[in-house]
């Protein structure tokens, strides 16, 4: 039921015009630093990256990336 | 291991740029901002997981990556990574060429291996299914998996019916 109710959403996503769902890895001491002093200088970037913070890139595995995309992401960003 | 996740993707079936790894430092705000344009605009090119060139479909890819998270877990491949880093070390020759090919002598195989053995689990657990369509849905070589099996029915996991093999439940 819930898979039915994913599909037919993505569905409709893919009529509006595709918007990719990306899973960000940011190092909290580097890239997430980056993507905030880029908020608070208001430079425009696209909305799509889900942001997930970790204290070092170095802490990311294999098997964080594979999940990522099982649960049905469509890309992976990781910034160090 | 960014290069490891990249072969593996591949061997599954997932585009490989699809992961990016970049670097941005905490000052460097405008180079983030064209980092991640950028690779947005990459990815709607390519379209949702599953419907780029080359890419299985998604259930496919679902199934394969299961299996995957599971084969990345396992010892062997774990380890394979902590000996060809060492190795690397040791040598002092990080150039990109030498990591690609370490990881496709190395680790692949053993990843490979396990996400076969965990995808054919996957596979018998749903249905019984004889040699030539395990094959088929696994897209590997019959001597890839003839082995695992063998040792999964000398587990007694899996057993064999008249050439069909399924779970021994």
């Amino acid at each position: 039921m819930v898979q039915e109710n994913v599909a037919k959403k993505e569905n409709e996503m893919a009529r509006e015009g595709f918007e990719p769902r990306i899973l960000g890895f940011f190092c909290h001491w580097c890239c997430y630093a980056a993507a905030d002093s880029a908020g608070v200088s208001r430079y425009q970037y696209p909305p799509n990256v889900r942001v997930i913070r970790v204290m070092c890139t170095g802490r990311i595995d294999t098997r964080f990336i594979l999940e990522a995309f099982r649960c049905g992401a469509d890309g992976v960003f990781t910034g160090g | 291991m960014a290069e490891t996740c990249r072969q593996f993707l591949a061997d599954c079936g997932v585009s490989q740029d699809r992961l990016v790894l970049e670097w941005a430092s905490a000052a460097e705000a405008p180079r983030f901002v064209e980092l991640i344009t950028g690779y947005v605009n990459t990815i709607k090119e390519k379209g949702e997981i599953g419907s780029a060139d080359g890419e299985a479909d998604y259930e496919t890819i679902k199934r394969r990556l299961t299996a995957a998270v599971k084969a990345a877990e396992a010892r062997k491949p774990r380890t394979a990574l902590g000996t060809l880093a060492k190795r690397l070390h040791k040598d002092g020759d990080y150039s990109k060429e030498t990591i690609a090919k370490g990881v496709a002598s190395k680790i692949l195989p053993a990843l490979r291996a396990e996400r076969l053995k965990e995808e054919m689990l996957l596979l018998l657990r749903d249905s019984s299914m004889d040699l030539d369509g395990l094959c088929k849905a696994l897209s590997a070589e019959k001597k890839e998996i003839e082995r695992p099996l063998a040792q999964l029915i000398k587990k007694g996991i899996v057993k064999e019916i008249n050439g069909a093999y399924q779970l021994a439940s």
